[in-house]
């Protein structure tokens, strides 16, 4: 520890000096960066009852105090075994994922072997990097074993895609170290501090020497919403909101020629915003900043999205608005929720696959992971139901489409084949709108079981007792062990407003 | 659809001679083919101000009895110009369209000039072909010599067209063709007489496609009043009935019919008192089994596609036998072509100049399929997909065949739409607080509105756009010189 601190003095005075800081910074490095190996299960989503298949991959990690290693999500997803080992000793110890946040990329591991820490000396998070300063990426990317460095510096700081849960941005720093397989999970670090994880990067034949770095405001931010034992989402205010340059615009909303707000357009229901903003309503201000009228507020002198006010916030903080409304100025106080109605985008690494088996028909909800098997022969109407479910708030109606994924070949349903890929309405009367109502609606209605699709297709329709003989024989025949996997458990699922208005 | 096009013109239209000369035979008859040149020049459906850049195509016509050329709607598509010449000679002269079906793939010809086909003999249809009958294709070679092609006929059945999505009866032929110009049209002939129109071919299978005898009758016989209606439609969407268990479901007697799963209600099955959830067995007499097949005196069993389209004309009586709920139940009325011509959002639109109209920059577009194939093949993929989900699912959405959809295409940055340049694909509900169901109701309250606000109003987020009446209204002339655009609005 003492010679951290001196480390962190020398670099005070300037760690552009010479050597030693950077020297020092190898030495912690040596002590803290630790190598993961993990063997991970991939969920088959188009054989939603196999446990999937299974590969080894490596990463990096570091021990931070407490006792805590942080590394990314994607290192450790779906992880079924997990080693870590340290540079100075040759063990391998076992290892578990604590907490994974796959929103921001980050995951936190532990070991319960005490002898595992010794000799380290837990890194410390630093601040944001300045632009064009230097940093060192620490990892065990391709090409051997053993620790590797090496040193780039920031090109840029800017919102951008973490492109491991498909959908979520965040504050990213561009760095101009090459950043491989291996690296990921791996600190960023400029004198004695941690100031990133490494974590993206593009294939070669795409861009040279741009790798992505997760800054410590995400990561802090990750650390503070493990605090209570549990990792919650992000949050989002929900809304769309175009910019307000246009003069005739501002002139209609009563606006004066000051360069401030924007309007917001949509509000998606369920959202932080439901009930609180309105389509038309001009944003001033949030949390006290002033928003121009591209969007963006001043933190610190840097311009940033209005978005950025949020993003460190957690569910139940609140947020302080000025807008205007009908040639009114208004506050008003929202309290932020996760956005729960895009999940569907949301890739799922943890929860098994949920279906429901019948007669041979596979029934899904609809996933950014099914659409993923699903992608090439999807046709109009189930990609349709996918890309417009958020921007139409299907959602409201039906916050878990179910697709008939596919139909397993029997001769129970040798004229049903043709229907794969469609998406269910309603089965034997009862309106389908999330994958638990298919079970409970397969056993109304009589002797038949009848299955309708949105749009002009012919229904589904089964023999009840020729199912129930045929189920075993499927079973037998595709090696599926449950009939169903239906529960939720875990999904982030909109609420669905139609339970407010017409009761289930 | 627009794949097949660009498969007729790469396959079909080799420019080299590769030096085969196949059955050439002096003893052909003459006057009975004729080259045909076109100039092609496409709207550009994304700048609908202007044309694309033009290209020529080059076809072989057949002459029929009385001077006319018959030629596939491909081939003068989209034409500025078309041209005869006679083969074996550099007689020109130009010709114009007096009849043309896109669906049918089928255009009929006339020579201004009316001495200068005088002399052709033409050819007259012959009979309907059948799968295992032999038949020629005849191709010209530069100096006028006809290339008479052996041809079988594999298939006859309801197949594609190119630009259409319900389907025609159309001959599948082996044939190996060499490659020469004019190939983008050529005759299937018999016994000297024409028994179809190659319409694609592909020269690694050496199989094609040709249009029928019985395409060319029902065309030929619909345009001789100098009155084209085309092919009727029944306006319905059916499924097979071969599931025991549907067919319990639905009440479909012991064997035969189709189940209808939509049904257009200004459409010939519609106003003739058909509905979803219907059984049809029968149409004019004619048994359909369960996979919608009726049995054709000589194709044998035939799509229900070839029954209601090309054997009926438009105004013919139509009878329908169905079920309705275990009963069996008679209806009549007339075939038409309303469930396709009358609807908000047209497929085909060759030779139309895209309707437009520029307000201070907002490009405004009624939306057609020919805009969205504009986006290539993936269009469905690519375009708006809010714009493809009203185009695919519009009998569905309930659109009102009598609007259109008018829909902001692009914005033209200028100072007038600071803020707005980013937008397209959003479709138009109102303007002014008005509804707008089409360019002209627009255009009617952007031009009574000579102050204040424009207020636009959209279906999807921004949901609304505001523009200065008076600066609209003034700043037109310097946009449209800004942009090089003569004229802001085409309606």
């Amino acid at each position: 520890m003492n010679k951290g601190l001196a480390i962190f003095l020398f670099a005070l005075f300037g760690w552009g000096f010479g050597g030693c800081g950077r020297d020092g910074q190898l030495t912690e490095a040596k002590k803290n960066v630790v190598m993961v190996e993990v063997t991970s299960q991939t969920w088959d989503y188009r054989l939603p009852w196999n446990p999937g298949t299974v590969s080894s991959a490596r990463g990096a990690g570091f021990v931070i105090a407490g006792r805590r290693i942080l590394t990314n999500a994607h290192v450790v997803s779906g992880a079924r075994y997990i080693t870590v080992q340290r540079e100075a000793d040759p063990r391998k110890y076992p290892a578990k994922v604590k907490f994974v946040a796959h929103d921001c990329d980050l995951a936190m591991v532990e070991v319960d072997d005490p002898d595992f820490f010794r000799g380290t000396t837990a890194l410390s998070l630093g601040a944001l990097p300045e632009l064009e300063s230097v940093v060192s990426v620490y990892g065990f990317p391709i090409g051997g074993d053993r620790l590797s460095v090496t040193r780039g510096v920031v090109s840029r700081i800017d919102y951008n895609a973490y492109t491991h849960s498909g959908r979520e941005s965040h504050l990213a720093i561009q760095i101009d170290a090459a950043i491989n397989p291996g690296n990921s999970g791996g600190p960023v670090m400029q004198a004695d501090k941690v100031v990133g994880v490494a974590f993206q990067g593009f294939r070669g034949d795409v861009a040279q020497n741009v790798g992505y770095m997760i800054p410590t405001p995400v990561i802090r931010r990750f650390l503070k919403d493990v605090e209570d034992g549990k990792y919650d989402h992000y949050v989002d205010i929900a809304i769309r909101w175009m910019t307000l340059e246009n003069p005739s615009m501002r002139k209609y909303l009563g606006r004066p020629d000051d360069g401030l707000g924007v309007v917001v357009t949509d509000i998606f229901s369920e959202g932080s915003s439901d009930g609180i903003l309105q389509k038309g309503d001009v944003l001033l201000s949030i949390d006290g900043h002033p928003i121009e009228s591209d969007g963006s507020v001043r933190l610190q002198g840097q311009p940033v999205q209005l978005e950025e006010i949020v993003e460190r916030k957690f569910a139940g903080d609140p947020v302080e608005l000025e807008l205007w409304r009908g040639g009114k100025p208004i506050r008003t106080t929202l309290k932020l929720r996760p956005a729960e109605m895009f999940s569907m985008y949301e890739v799922l690494y943890e929860p098994p696959p949920r279906y429901v088996l019948y007669g041979g028909l596979v029934f899904q909800p609809l996933t950014a992971n099914l659409m993923g098997v699903l992608s090439g022969s999807a046709d109009l109407r189930l990609r349709q139901t996918y890309s417009l479910f958020g921007q139409d708030q299907i959602y409201r109606d039906t916050p878990e489409p179910v697709v008939l994924s596919s139909v397993l070949p029997d001769p129970l349903n040798v004229y049903l084949r043709g229907l794969a890929g469609q998406v269910v309405r309603e089965i034997n009367g009862k309106r389908i709108r999330t994958l638990t109502d298919v079970e409970p609606a397969l056993r109304e209605g009589g002797n038949r079981t009848v299955i309708r699709f949105e749009g002009d297709q012919r229904p589904a329709v089964l023999k009840k007792t020729e199912v129930d003989q045929a189920m075993p024989r499927i079973m037998a025949q595709y090696g599926i062990s449950e009939i169903s996997r239906a529960a939720v458990e875990g999904r982030r699922l909109a609420k669905g407003s139609y339970s407010r208005s017409e009761g289930k | 659809m627009k794949g097949i096009y660009r498969y007729c013109v790469l396959i079909l239209l080799g420019a080299t001679l590769d030096g085969r000369s196949v059955g050439s035979n002096p003893g052909e008859p003459t006057g009975s083919l004729v080259r045909v040149r076109t100039s092609i020049q496409p709207y550009d459906q994304f700048r609908p101000w202007q044309k694309k850049s033009p290209f020529g195509l080059s076809g072989t016509g057949v002459v029929l009895p009385g001077g006319k050329v018959l030629v596939t709607a491909s081939l003068v598509a989209n034409r500025t110009e078309v041209g005869l010449e006679k083969p074996g000679s550099a007689q020109k002269c130009a010709a114009e369209v007096e009849a043309i079906d896109y669906e049918a793939n089928l255009a009929l010809l006339k020579p201004s000039e009316a001495e200068f086909l005088k002399g052709f003999a033409g050819v007259s249809l012959g009979a309907n072909l059948k799968a295992g009958d032999t038949a020629e294709v005849w191709q010209l070679e530069r100096n006028g010599e006809m290339i008479r092609n052996q041809a079988e006929i594999l298939s006859a059945g309801v197949g594609r067209y190119p630009s259409d999505e319900a389907g025609f009866l159309v001959y599948g032929v082996r044939v190996s063709l060499p490659k020469r110009d004019d190939s983008y049209t050529l005759p299937l002939m018999r016994n000297g007489q024409l028994s179809g129109m190659m319409m694609a071919y592909d020269r690694d299978s050496q199989e094609g496609t040709a249009i029928p005898v019985p395409m060319i009758e029902h065309f030929l016989k619909d345009s001789a009043d100098g009155k084209y209606e085309g092919f009727p439609t029944l306006g319905v969407s059916w499924a097979s009935l071969r599931d025991p268990n549907l067919r319990e479901e639905v009440k479909a007697p012991g064997s035969g019919g189709i189940l209808l799963t939509r049904v257009n209600p200004i459409g010939t099955a519609g106003r003739a008192g058909l509905r979803e959830g219907d059984v049809l067995l029968s149409v004019d007499g004619f048994k359909l089994d369960e996979d919608g097949n009726y049995r054709d005196s000589l194709y044998g069993p035939t799509s229900i596609g070839n029954l209601v389209r090309t054997r009926p004309y438009v105004g013919a009586n139509a009878k329908f036998r169905i079920v309705r709920d275990g009963t069996e139940m008679e209806f009549s009325g007339s075939y038409d072509r309303r469930a396709r011509d009358e609807v908000a959002i047209p497929t085909l639109q060759f030779d139309m100049a895209p309707r437009y109209l520029i307000l201070g920059g907002l490009v405004f577009q009624e939306l057609t399929g020919a805009y969205l194939q504009e986006w290539g093949d993936k269009w469905s993929e690519r375009a708006p997909q809010r714009l493809v989900q009203l185009f695919s699912f519009q009998q569905e959405l309930k659109l009102d065949p009598k609007k259109k959809i008018v829909f902001l295409s692009q914005v033209l940055p200028s100072a007038m739409t600071a803020g707005y340049q980013h937008l397209s694909g959003l479709v138009l509900t109102g303007c002014n607080g008005k509804p707008v169901g089409t360019l002209e109701e627009l255009a009617a309250i952007a031009d009574g509105a000579t102050s204040g606000d424009l207020v636009f109003e959209f279906m999807d987020d921004p949901g609304k756009l505001v523009l200065d009446a008076s600066e609209v209204k003034s700043g037109g002339d310097k946009l449209g010189k800004a942009y090089g655009i003569t004229s802001l609005r085409r309606l």
